[in-house]
Parts: C-alpha cells; sequence; structure tokens
C-alpha cells in the first residue's frame, strides 16, 4: 500500500496481518498502478473487510439469541394445558441454559421437541426471528456494501479506460502536430513592452 | 384522513418548498451538515492539512499547474473524508463494546419506572430508579461482545454508511476530472 494513504482503522480484536493479506491478495489480480489506483485498491479491501465483519456478525447475533429462543421454545413446549408459562418458566431456564453444555440435556430437549414433530431447526427458527430486525439492518447494510465493491471495482476499470482516452488524445495530438504548431507560434510571438 | 382539497394545497405548497433560493439561504444550508463533523473540511486542523498537501503533491505528480493541483485536491480531500468516516465507525463500535451503549443511561428508560417514581411522589417519596449498566449486558467473551457492539450501533453504522457512499462518489468524480472526464457513474 502507498506510504501516503491512510490505515484503515480496525476494531482491536481484528488482525492487521490478515488485512493485509486481503489487500496483498487484490493487489496482485488488480496489479494497481500509480496512487489513484492503489486508493481504489485499498477501498475494494476496506469494503471486503466490512463485509467479512458484518457477515460474521451475523451468524453471531443468531447464536447469541438461541438461548432466550430456546427458553421461549420450551417454555410452549412444556406448557400444560390450563398452565401459564411462568409456571413452567424456570425448568425452561434450567434446561435452555444446560443445553449449551449437557449432552443428556440436548437429547431430552430433542425428545421433547419430536413430540411436536420439530428439531433443533426450530430453535434456530426463533432465535432468526427475534433477531430478524437487526438482521434485516445488517442485510441492508451487507447489500450496500456488495454494492459499492462491485462500482468500486468497476471505478479501476473506468479509471484506467479515462487514463487511456486520455493517453490517446495526448498521442492524436503530438501526430497532428498541434502542440508541435502552438510551441512553434507561441516562440515566434514577440515580447511586447508594456 | 386529509381531504381532497387538503391534498391539492399540500402539493401546491410542497411545489414551493424547493430549498433556499437567496445567496445567504444557500450558504447557510451548506453548512447543515457540518453539525455531524463527517462533512467538515479535512483542512480543518493542522495535521490533516499536512496530510492532504503531500497526498496532493503525490497525486498531481508535483506539477506546479493550479488546475492540476486543484483537481488532485479534490481527490485527496474525498480519499481523507473516506478515512474519517472509516475511523468514526471503528470508534463506535469500540465505544459500544466498551459502554455498552453510546449515550449515556437515562434516569428511565420504561413507562413502568416513570409510573413508580410518580407515584411514590404522590406518596411525598423521592424515589430515583438506579441507572441502568449496559456494559454489564454486554457478553464478556469474543466474538460475541464485538458482535453485540455492532448490533447496539447499527443505525448510527448505517447513516455513516451514508456518507461514505457519498465520499467515495466525490472521489470518483474528481477522479474523471483529473483525467480530462469520461461520463463517470455517479450511482456508487
Amino acid at each position: 500500500m502507498h506510504r501516503l494513504l491512510p490505515k484503515l482503522p480496525l476494531l482491536i480484536t481484528e488482525s492487521a496481518d490478515e488485512f493485509d493479506a486481503l489487500r496483498d491478495a487484490f493487489e496482485q489480480e488488480i496489479k494497481p498502478r500509480g496512487i489513484i489506483e492503489q486508493m481504489y485498491v485499498h477501498d475494494i479491501s476496506a469494503i471486503v473487510w466490512e463485509i467479512l465483519r458484518l457477515r460474521r456478525c451475523k451468524v453471531v447475533i443468531i447464536n447469541l439469541a438461541l438461548r432466550s429462543a430456546l427458553q421461549d421454545l420450551l417454555k410452549q413446549v412444556l406448557r400444560q394445558p390450563g398452565q401459564w408459562e411462568h409456571h413452567v418458566e424456570g425448568e425452561a431456564q434450567t434446561l435452555a441454559r444446560s443445553w449449551f453444555t449437557d449432552q443428556e440435556a440436548k437429547k431430552q430437549v430433542s425428545e421433547m421437541l419430536s413430540r411436536f414433530d420439530l428439531d433443533e431447526s426450530a430453535i434456530e427458527a426463533e432465535a432468526i426471528r427475534r433477531s430478524s430486525s437487526d438482521l434485516e439492518l445488517l442485510d441492508r447494510m451487507l447489500t450496500s456494501l456488495e454494492s459499492r465493491r462491485n462500482k468500486a471495482l468497476g471505478c479501476v476499470a473506468e479509471y484506467r479506460a479515462s487514463l487511456a482516452q486520455q493517453l490517446r488524445d495526448s498521442a492524436d495530438r503530438i501526430i497532428d502536430g498541434k502542440d508541435v504548431l502552438r510551441l512553434e507560434h507561441a516562440s515566434g510571438k514577440r515580447p511586447t513592452a508594456a | 384522513m386529509a381531504s381532497e382539497r387538503q391534498i391539492t394545497a399540500n402539493r401546491r405548497n410542497a411545489r414551493n418548498s424547493t430549498g433556499p433560493h437567496s445567496g445567504a439561504g444557500k450558504k447557510r444550508a451548506s453548512r447543515n451538515a457540518y453539525r455531524h463533523g463527517l462533512t467538515l473540511s479535512v483542512t480543518s486542523t493542522a495535521a490533516y492539512a499536512k496530510q492532504l498537501d503531500k497526498l496532493v503533491r503525490e497525486i498531481a505528480d508535483d506539477s506546479k499547474d493550479a488546475i492540476v493541483l486543484e483537481r488532485a485536491r479534490a481527490i485527496a480531500q474525498a480519499e481523507l473524508d473516506l478515512a474519517r468516516v472509516r475511523r468514526a465507525k471503528v470508534s463506535l463500535i469500540e465505544r459500544a463494546s466498551a459502554f455498552g451503549e453510546l449515550d449515556p443511561p437515562q434516569a428511565f428508560s420504561t413507562v413502568t419506572q416513570i409510573k413508580r417514581f410518580l407515584n411514590a411522589l404522590d406518596r411525598g417519596k423521592l424515589i430515583l430508579p438506579k441507572p441502568s449498566d449496559s456494559s454489564a449486558t454486554m457478553p464478556s467473551q469474543e466474538p460475541y461482545r464485538s458482535a453485540e457492539a455492532i448490533r447496539r450501533v447499527l443505525p448510527e453504522l448505517r447513516r455513516l454508511d451514508r456518507y461514505e457512499r457519498r465520499a467515495a462518489v466525490r472521489r470518483h468524480r474528481a477522479v474523471l476530472d483529473f483525467f480530462g472526464g469520461m461520463k463517470p457513474d455517479y450511482n456508487l
């Protein structure tokens, strides 16, 4: 990366080496020439890095909601006719807590769910339902970032085309002799005193 | 529901709302975004000005041509704006990770708390609720903590994303201007 371009700030939990590796991979592919192209490559790497960050976040948000999702599901499963949810709240809480660490509890939950033709995907579905507003926001941001990444890749091509056009125009001017004529004309002028 | 007459009047009034017309009004409106600080000119601090000048010289390839320098400046300014927004994004996430939220805790976070406070006041007692500690509800382990911090600042991140997008468009436009201008795709 060019020494004058601002470094991408990372979260303290993120690895600078991993980001460098990602940017190096893009540099290998795009082979930037000059500071402008390096800017675009840096941009693409920064956008992709953020996409990866948000994708990781999406998975973790669902995982974080798993416990309360399971708890809610168990309350529904455990409740007998005529009982309120708070009657089974304690049992559901304990079982939901043990489900993550205790194989026996996991088996017990599976059996309970199967009585209603449900399996573990019902827990994930409930977790997604509970996090849907956050997931929707994340999805919008991801869509926006993905579109910007594609446009940024297009920018490199557009810039190269623009540069190539300018070089072609310069070459045409030299071949047509316009620049030379202008220089001759300019040198032929006599300076006038004020 | 609005009547036909009200709808027509609203539409007529809306046609007149085309923003400021006078020079002073336009100038004032142009400073609206300054409230957020993100669109502040990057030349506002000495360190930025220095960084900007170096970048301008590099882009302009040490040209002394005033037009070339001005166009290079536009590119460099947009590039530093982009960096500023990216720093702001990371900084917001780090702050939410440390404190659990961006704003200080409110005295009342639910209607029930307000009701309790007023009921107690009626009985002649002043009982203020304890402020909630948002950091206590943050997961202690990674990657859960960072993900939860991102979740809590998602609306702010989305707003910053708009600034970032705009800075990227501005930079691309400036780059194409710099090289004598093909028609750029502004819908970044």
